[in-house]
């Protein structure tokens, strides 16, 4: 590590250079990429001059070279404790980066703080250095560490008791516990020892009273500050009383359901902090994206500075993006991107060059590491007969959640020496876990966004060196539309991260969970809603009450909302979970045990009887769903298809918040308004399911089902076909059919783009049945169709991508300013597209829709982006 | 009852952990609106009961306003500090740290901590129950107490919700009936665990009863009167059997046997051993600990080599691990030198071994005779 910069904990190699010599390590890498595909050599010999246009026909559609960056350096703040710059420098960090000695610059002046660098910059020191001064300058001081998985806390938990044996001169090594015996807070103690402590699910009962009270820093999660943390504050009056700064690690993990949930907890954190007298400070590390400091501003209701440029080096980097080549143009299938990921990967190894491999799902996982381990383990085995010289030989290994703490350790370790040469991961590793430097991250599938991809990426990336990153397309739409636009990937902006933390659904969640743990006032905010009337509604159920007009004049007496349940409001509530309500799933192929769950939104969908559930490749067939129980009982199955459930969702709007033309070719506005967005309420049923072949695809077989539905009211956008584009459509009735449901299916991976969501937090429906206007909506009515019933026969149907969550979690307002983006890139998938009738990249499978859907859907798109009324005539002159 | 505490007193100290328990004893138990603990948790009523002059004295504070539980607490803390012990049903678990709750929530100190504390429910689950083990049903199957229109414990805070919201208070009279019945039963059960604890086993009723005292005893070091205990639950287990009396009897003589060989008394261990081995539907841990006993017993005691071999492949019947390997190894190398010297035995009879359907397969059973 070259910079002198302490970045992680057991690196402490200052200035030493990295034991192989770069030179052969770079040619390597030159020689591996030369073999993805004949244009990356050219480019890498090419270097000024610019990559040429991208062309999606071929193999490799993108290259790009990232120039080396040199370090930038500050000398230490001068306020900064003196023991705790000798420490620093004891552990080879005699200066800081640029970005560090700004973001200490503002958390030692009270400003709440967002930093974002990338991947291995050193940002940790950006939050223990302000925090270990407090500590040192009042031994009172405590901060909380919020990390988004117990993993990333254990990592940083040896980190920081390093550093803090470091300061603390001669402390106890190990785990710190037993080591701050000494609590003398004499400002003349040079050494003050120093507690931290990991407090979540994993804390055994007899060590939490011990960490309550010794800890300065308690490294933690949200779920457990939500649930054992908070209703439990008046165990923890040490910290809150003295919290002098809150860090957010991994900030960008917030978004969706959970940031929203988090927001609420923190809205939460800060009135006990108030109860309690103190106001921390904000420290949140976050990576890549487009608005890390509105983010930060939301979850935590601050004001933030932001720190975004990175002083830290960074070696020559190659990104380079793979699209495997079509073997069926008719179907538009693509070589598996899974072969793809081997070959590419096995260039890398046998030059020797260190790699992680990202896949998408812990089964893909599997999988890929089988396959590498099959390639390479043998021959190394063979090679170096084994460990003939003492030393471990090379190894390929899996990394999932899933596996031990124990295991994982091993591997990270395994990593860091360089006995591991290659990791294939799932997005476990992409979080800021210690694995050292490798030469280069393999994308296995697009990671799903911009962030997580720029994340993945910088697991590869040495200082002295060259590194690269690859990405491999999938056939799915959206990684397809990505390879195909590398620019949209490279050039644009990554996405938002939303949250909507008054989604009264969960709003009113964490108000019970505020009432239980602190009574409120009368007069009490919480988030931007009127919670004296929600207060008042919990009163109705029983579960508060308003405190009696006292008789006594003291201050203590003036009334208060009391909780006045029996319940424990924050059991109730899951922080990652749609609903914390959850189906489990049990094997009874032997003895009767419990192997897996599911969300409840999702259970009839995977669950549902003859479904096939897969666990670390094992498949299991469902015999019976207990609805009502929640439960599934399945049994091992030995087959090659695996179960893909269709849903019926049917959408009625209930108010429609907002109405407005669409955007035309040339910028101007449609002559019709299109897009919509507001409440509605949403009835899903799954009513039958398909076989499908593993490897081919083959749909093989299918069933029906007679399962209860699902309701919710939810937020939506909606996209309404005009009549007059519906009637202009040279098809018959059946083809535009497929078209509008060919459309909805690129409509929803594009959207899941711009939103910067999972697949799972929006749904999709069509609705053909009326107008599309709500009741008491604003209208959606086209010019020549006034009255709401149609004097015609023509559908107008609307397309409706909604938030799968009750009460709607932001997506909507965002998709409804965005629609324009949103059918131009819905178009650009399409048209550039080069299957003929469809296929799983674009409309959807052509088996599934019909054989004119590619067709028709983007003639609807062509005809919406008309700023005239077009008829049926001149519609004959669009050209497809 | 308060004669009995007073004179009794003295065996608390067995019942708290070895801390200096001491009179006068105060009863106390918590009515709260919840069982899940946390800051929304609060104890509304807290009952106090002592002995004064042979009359038994209750007081309950009532939490009427949520503004005066501050002055309530401090109230609290007084009661706390004159008591020489705590006394409480499940009170370690749930009512202490209830209260400790609440003293913390208003930023006062804790003063629980610092008095020794008995917690009743933990000897009673040894002496009387072990599954269903609530203060009503102890009061009935041991002290014979029968409550008439109690309040189901479950609907307690819905009551004081209740109170709280409109304000009418009547409903809370069945509650501190309930509470200070909870308090009378309390002092009951732990006048009867003093007074067994002073007086020994010949007062226990059963033999499980002997058996807890038993523990007790050997958990406070006096070791005379532990083995006195497990002698009397022997006996008294072997003269009543019912339904639980194998379970009792085999906990008794593992115990009897176990404080027999500390006090060296090998071969009367070695008959309890014996007891416990040839007890149908014995539980395998307790036949395999009962087989190395007598497997040492008579390798390096009795210096009876082939019944040691005996014992030794019965240890083995789980499934042979290396010490048990080990065993037999030495075993069989004695037994080659001995074999000229004197006949082999055989021991234990086939009869006894058929009646024992859980003790392993019948060819893993012993075969040394032959």
């Amino acid at each position: 590590m070259a910079g002198g910069n302490l970045v992680k904990r057991g690196t402490g190699l200052g200035d030493l250079p990295t034991r192989d010599p770069s030179p052969s390590r770079d040619s390597a890498l030159d020689q591996a990429l030369g073999r993805l595909g004949g244009r990356v050599s050219e480019q890498i010999d090419a270097e000024t001059r610019p990559p040429r246009p991208d062309t999606p026909d071929l193999h490799v559609t993108a290259v790009r070279r990232l120039e080396a960056v040199t370090a930038r350096y500050a000398p230490f703040p001068d306020a900064l404790d003196a023991r705790l710059k000798d420490a620093l420098a004891a552990r080879g960090v005699p200066q800081l980066y640029t970005h560090q000695a700004e973001a200490i610059d503002h958390a030692l002046a009270g400003r709440n703080v967002v930093v974002i660098t990338p991947t291995a910059s050193g940002k940790t020191l950006c939050y223990n250095a302000p925090i270990l001064h407090a500590i040192l300058q009042d031994p009172s001081s405590r901060a909380l560490y919020l990390f988004p998985t117990k993993a990333l806390a254990q990592d940083q938990l040896a980190e920081l008791q390093a550093m803090c044996e470091q300061i603390g001169g001669t402390g106890t090594p190990g785990t710190g516990l037993g080591a701050n015996t000494n609590r003398d807070p004499s400002p003349d103690n040079p050494s003050p020892q120093i507690g931290v402590f990991t407090y979540d699910g994993d804390t055994p009962q007899d060590a939490r009273r011990t960490i309550r009270s010794r800890a300065h820093l308690v490294l933690s999660n949200p779920d457990m500050v939500h649930s054992g943390i908070l209703p439990h504050h008046p165990r923890w009056a040490k910290l809150f009383e003295n919290l002098k700064y809150v860090v957010i690690d991994e900030l960008h993990a917030y978004r969706g359901v959970f940031g929203s949930h988090l927001a609420n907890v923190l809205r939460r954190l800060r009135r006990i902090c108030r109860h309690y007298g103190s106001n921390p400070v904000f420290l949140c590390s976050s990576a890549t994206i487009a608005n890390p400091r509105e983010l930060a501003e939301r979850l935590t209701g601050q004001p933030f500075e932001l720190v975004e440029k990175s002083g830290a080096p960074r070696g020559e980097k190659f990104f380079v993006f793979v699209n495997p080549p079509v073997v069926n143009q008719q179907l538009g299938i693509r070589r598996s991107y899974l072969s793809e990921t081997r070959r590419i990967a096995a260039e890398f190894l046998k030059r020797n060059l260190q790699l992680i491999v990202f896949a998408r799902s812990r089964l893909t996982t599997e999988i890929l590491t089988t396959y590498l381990k099959e390639d390479f383990e043998n021959v190394w085995g063979r090679v170096s007969g084994g460990a003939a010289n003492g030393d471990p030989s090379p190894s390929i290994r899996g990394y999932r959640g899933g596996y031990l703490p124990l295991r994982r350790r091993e591997i990270e370790k395994g990593l860091r020496d360089g006995v591991v040469r290659a990791v294939v991961s799932t997005n476990a590793l992409e979080l800021g876990i210690d694995i050292g430097a490798l030469d280069v991250s393999v994308m296995a599938g697009y990671p799903g966004t911009i962030a997580s991809t720029w994340q993945r990426a910088g697991r590869a990336g040495r200082r002295a060196s060259r590194s690269a990153a690859v990405m491999v397309a999938s056939s799915a739409p959206l990684d397809q539309f990505v390879v195909r636009n590398p620019s949209y990937f490279f050039d644009a902006s990554p996405e938002h991260a939303l949250i909507d933390p008054d989604n009264l659904h969960i709003l009113v969640d964490h108000l019970k969970c505020a009432a239980f743990e602190l009574p409120m006032t009368t007069d009490e905010a919480f988030g931007r809603h009127d919670v004296q009337e929600i207060l008042g509604v919990l009163a109705e159920q029983g579960l508060v009450s308003r405190g009696r007009e006292s008789e006594g004049s003291d201050a203590d007496s003036r009334p208060l909302w009391h909780w006045t349940s029996e319940s424990y409001p924050a059991d109730a509530v899951s922080l990652r979970s749609v609903s914390s309500d959850n189906f489990v799933i049990v094997d009874t192929t032997h003895e009767t045990r419990v192997i897996g769950e599911t969300d409840f939104t999702s259970g009839p969908a995977t669950l549902h009887p003859k479904a096939i559930y897969i666990v670390e490749g094992t498949l299991y067939q469902v015999e019976k769903l207990d609805f009502e129980g929640r439960k599934a009982y399945v049994r091992e199955i030995d087959c090659d298809y695996y179960t893909d459930a269709i849903t019926y969702n049917k959408v009625t709007p209930i108010d429609t918040f907002q109405t407005g033309t669409g955007v035309g070719e040339s910028g101007q506005p449609t002559p019709v308004p299109v897009r919509s967005h507001g409440e509605v309420h949403v009835v899903s049923r799954v009513v039958g399911f398909k076989k499908i072949k593993f490897y081919t695809n083959e749909n093989v077989g299918s069933g029906e089902l007679d399962l209860p539905e699902q309701q919710m009211h939810t937020t939506s956008y909606w996209l309404t076909v005009p009549a007059s584009v519906m009637g202009a459509l040279p098809f018959a009735p059946d083809d535009r059919r497929d078209g509008i449901v060919g459309l909805a299916y690129a409509l929803k991976q594009i959207a899941q783009l711009l939103l910067m969501c999972d697949g799972h937090d929006i749904g999709i429906a069509i609705n053909d049945e009326g107008t599309g206007v709500g009741r008491g909506g604003t209208g959606v009515g086209t010019p020549s169709m006034p009255t709401p019933v149609p004097p015609f026969p023509t559908p107008v149907p609307s397309i409706y991508i909604y938030d799968n969550y009750p009460g709607g979690i932001g997506f909507s307002a965002p998709l409804y300013e965005m629609h324009g983006e949103l059918l131009a890139k819905t178009r650009q998938l399409i048209a550039d597209c080069e299957c003929e009738n469809g296929c799983p990249g674009c409309v959807g499978p052509a088996g599934n829709t019909g054989p004119l859907a590619k067709a028709a859907a983007l003639r609807i798109l062509n005809l919406m982006g008309q700023t005239k009324i077009a008829t049926t005539e001149d519609t004959e002159m669009e050209v497809l | 009852m308060a004669e009995r505490l007073d004179e009794s007193a003295a065996g608390a100290p067995l019942f708290a952990n070895g801390t200096p328990a001491r009179a006068p004893f105060v009863f106390f138990d918590l009515e709260t609106t919840g069982l899940s603990g946390g800051a929304g948790t609060q104890a509304f009523l807290v009952g106090f009961a002592w002995c004064e002059d042979d009359v038994f004295v209750t007081r309950q504070y009532v939490l009427t306003r949520y503004a005066d539980e501050r002055p309530l607490l401090e109230r609290v803390a007084g009661e706390l500090t004159r008591a020489g012990a705590l006394v409480s049903f499940n009170g370690k678990s749930f009512d202490a740290p209830v209260l400790e709750t609440r003293y913390l929530f208003h930023r006062l100190a804790w003063i629980g901590a610092d008095v020794p504390h008995v917690d009743v429910l933990h000897p009673a689950r040894q002496f009387w129950k072990g599954d269903d083990c609530s203060l009503v049903a102890l009061e009935r199957d041991v002290l014979g107490f029968h409550r008439i229109g109690d309040v189901p414990g479950f609907d307690i805070p819905e009551r004081y919700f209740q109170f709280v919201r409109c304000g009418d208070a009547r409903p809370l009279a069945a509650v501190l009936e309930h509470n200070r019945l909870d308090l009378v039963s309390l002092a009951a059960l732990t006048s009867r665990l003093l007074h067994l604890s002073r007086v020994g086993p010949r007062e226990a009723r059963s033999a499980r009863e002997a058996l807890a005292l038993g523990r007790v005893y050997a958990r406070a070091g006096r070791d005379d009167c532990a083995r006195a205990a497990f002698q009397h639950a022997v006996e008294h287990s072997r003269a009543h059997r019912d339904r639980h009396g194998d379970d009792v009897r085999l906990d008794a003589l593992r115990a009897f046997a176990l404080s027999l060989r500390r006090a060296r008394e090998y071969a009367r261990a070695a008959l309890c051993w014996r007891e416990i081995l040839d007890t149908p539907g014995c539980p395998p841990l307790f036949a395999k600990d009962a087989a190395e006993a007598l497997a040492i017993h008579h390798e390096h005691r009795a210096r009876d080599l082939a019944a040691a071999r005996t014992f030794a492949l019965r240890i083995g019947t789980a499934g042979l691990n290396e010490a048990v390997r080990h065993r037999l190894a030495r075993l069989d190398r004695k037994l080659e030198t001995a074999t000229a010297r004197q006949p082999s035995l055989s021991w234990p009879s086939p009869s006894s071994r058929s009646s024992r359907p859980s003790s392993g397969s019948p060819t893993s059973g012993p075969r040394t005779s032959s």
